[in-house]
């Protein structure tokens, strides 16, 4: 009897290890960004085997990519300025774009970035802004800046994303500056701007920001856009406000690593993904701005109506990209070490 | 070599192959990594360079070190304070019960840390468990700041890093002969006497082994600072950690890696030095 246990037991973990010649497409993608809903519908319909795996920050994908050997990964989703980087260091590939027939629908406002002029490498899958949200029952006064956040009052009462460029970038532009600014001086400005904040700083969050404002442990964010919209849902209170001195966005993309095993697989999945009823799930569950003409067209009233996650073309090219500065990183983060 | 020996390297070869595969390989990487120059992409460019080091010396980057080492220094301190009392009071206590109170201290390790410690933000948050006892109970007006400071900072360092200095405090102090102490009383000593010179320098071994297991995880432990300090307090091991995964500066965040282990070693080297026993420090 024991024996059969073990002989079970041992083709159990043993056809663990024949799967390497199924049908598999191999995902490197943010973590929670697609409902595994959206995953297991996509290998039932094409009987292809999603292996997922995740990543919090775009240098943790930049790391796994160029850790690993070539081909792990079939697809991967890096932001814009990763993507500039990806294609400088021959991390992706070129995208042939008539292999997708959902192609049309993605909204060219959000093609021909500079970071990926003709879109040669990359096609954007989501767009996120970084907005600043308030609780009205607990803040009388308007704020509109981010320099009403210096206020005594608000002792305590804010969360930021625990991102040293978004963060510095908030700095420099409340001071008038460019959010991707090396000078010196304009650094040293933004680092005693923010020193002045931090008072009113309870933390920097960006794993979960939102239930911060839920919980009411702050009333003040400078958050993702979709973070917002989600503690929108639970906390009706919560105001948007895109700040006057200029905010920062950014672009998710589509783009297939060097060397990748299973092409037609990972076209296949992007495919399916444009698909504008497939993207509506996607963007009622993860409420960041969509890019895609189609879905705009099942989206619900609640996201069509919310201001942090349906912001307008207009407005978004507004919006400040953050842009690799080299080297000159150093300056930032020294000065990210001397505020904290 | 004999056939004695022989057969003990083929037992010891598991241990053998996993401290040369999965230590001594990656700290001669991260040593590697450390003369090299970053190309800003997270890639390397091959030099033979001490920048890396000298860049350790920047003041701002000093000031990183100096907080770490206080917050390490002060959770150590505290350790000690909770763990000898505790440890000297399972040593009196019965064979059987001192197995079951040793083993609840180590229970907690079947839960991962991480999970553990988004158990205290329940705990201690505004609207947590701790505020809303006190409020009900009339005790306070306003919520308690237990975190996203400095003090929920020491609450999860200590938590986390208690048991690697009960265990071997509780280890040397269940050593003692209890013929010395009554051999100590015998001669007429008091019991602060008695615990000067007999009890604390046959537990001083137990109490430096635990607090390097303390101070040197306390300096790198950067998830807690980040989650119960609100992310407002940069330790060396955010810093590590910021130079691999945002600056893409691998070889910075790997000379400091290096620089920690070396005063590590001075560390070790210093204990030896006073009078230490290395078969005490179980390990070294």
């Amino acid at each position: 009897m024991k024996k059969i246990i073990i002989f079970i037991f041992l083709l159990l973990i043993l056809s663990g290890c024949t799967t390497s010649k199924e049908n598999v497409v191999n995902i490197l993608n943010w973590s929670s960004y697609i409902p595994d809903e959206v995953i297991r519908d996509f290998e039932e319909k094409y009987g292809i085997k999603v292996n997922y795996s995740t990543y919090s920050s775009n240098e943790e994908c930049l790391a796994k990519l160029s850790s690993a050997k070539e081909g792990t990964y079939d697809l991967i989703f890096p932001s814009d300025y990763m993507v500039e980087l990806m294609i400088k260091r021959n991390l992706i590939q070129k995208l042939d774009k008539s292999r997708l027939t959902n192609l049309e629908n993605i909204n060219y406002n959000y093609l021909n970035y500079n970071y990926d002029y003709y879109n040669e490498y990359s096609l954007p899958f989501l767009a996120a802004s970084v907005v600043l949200i308030y609780d009205t029952s607990k803040i009388d006064e308007t704020i509109t800046s981010y320099n009403d956040l210096l206020d005594d009052k608000y002792k305590g009462e804010i969360v930021l994303i625990d991102d040293q460029r978004i963060v510095i970038g908030m700095a420099l532009m409340a001071l008038g500056y460019d959010m991707n600014d090396t000078d010196v001086n304009h650094l040293e400005e933004a680092k005693n701007w923010l020193l002045e904040l931090k008072d009113n700083i309870k933390a920097f969050d960006s794993d979960s920001p939102k239930t911060f404002m839920i919980s009411k442990e702050t009333s003040i964010g400078v958050i993702w856009n979709a973070e917002a919209a989600l503690a929108m849902k639970q906390n009706p209170n919560l105001k948007v406000v895109y700040p006057t001195e200029g905010f920062s966005v950014s672009i998710d993309n589509f783009a297939i690593p060097k060397g990748a095993k299973n092409i037609d697989n990972a076209y296949l999945f992007i495919d399916y993904i444009l698909d504008g009823k497939v993207m509506q799930k996607i963007i009622e569950d993860y409420p960041y701005k969509n890019v895609n003409f189609e879905t705009q067209n099942y989206l619900s009233i609640d996201y069509l109506n919310n201001d942090a996650s349906n912001i307008s073309d207009i407005k978004f090219n507004t919006g400040s990209f953050v842009k690799n500065i080299d080297e000159k990183i150093e300056l930032y983060d020294k000065v990210w070490a001397e505020i904290k | 070599m004999n056939k004695n020996s022989k057969s003990k390297y083929i037992y010891l070869s598991p241990v053998i192959i996993y401290a040369i595969v999965l230590i001594l390989f990656p700290i001669i990487y991260i040593l590697f990594l450390s003369f090299q120059t970053s190309d800003n992409y997270g890639g390397i460019i091959y030099s033979l360079t001490l920048n890396n080091y000298l860049k350790i010396f920047d003041i701002v980057y000093l000031r990183v070190l100096y907080k770490s080492a206080c917050i390490a220094i002060i959770t150590t301190f505290i350790c000690i304070l909770i763990a000898y009392p505790f440890s000297i009071f399972i040593s009196e206590k019965k064979a059987n019960t001192q197995k079951i109170l040793i083993t609840l201290v180590m229970i907690p390790f079947l839960t991962n840390s991480l999970i553990r410690t988004y158990g205290w933000i329940v705990l201690l948050r505004k609207e947590g468990v701790f505020n809303s006892v006190l409020r009900s109970l009339n005790l306070i007006d306003n919520p308690i700041s237990f975190m996203y400071n400095n003090l929920g900072v020491f609450i999860g360092l200590v938590y986390t890093l208690l048991p690697f200095m009960i265990l071997p405090v509780y280890s040397s102090v269940s050593k003692i002969d209890k013929k010395v102490l009554e051999a100590a009383e015998d001669l007429g000593a008091n019991s602060y006497q008695k615990f000067m010179k007999v009890i604390l320098p046959q537990t001083l071994p137990g109490i430096f082994n635990g607090s390097l297991m303390v101070f040197i995880p306390a300096i790198g432990m950067f998830f807690i600072a980040d989650l119960l300090g609100g992310g407002k307090i940069m330790l060396i091991g955010n810093l590590i950690k910021n130079q691999f995964l945002v600056s893409r500066n691998w070889p910075f965040g790997a000379a400091i890696s290096i620089f920690l282990i070396v005063i590590t070693f001075i560390l070790v080297k210093f204990y030896k030095k006073s009078g230490g026993n290395m078969d005490d420090l179980g390990g070294f």
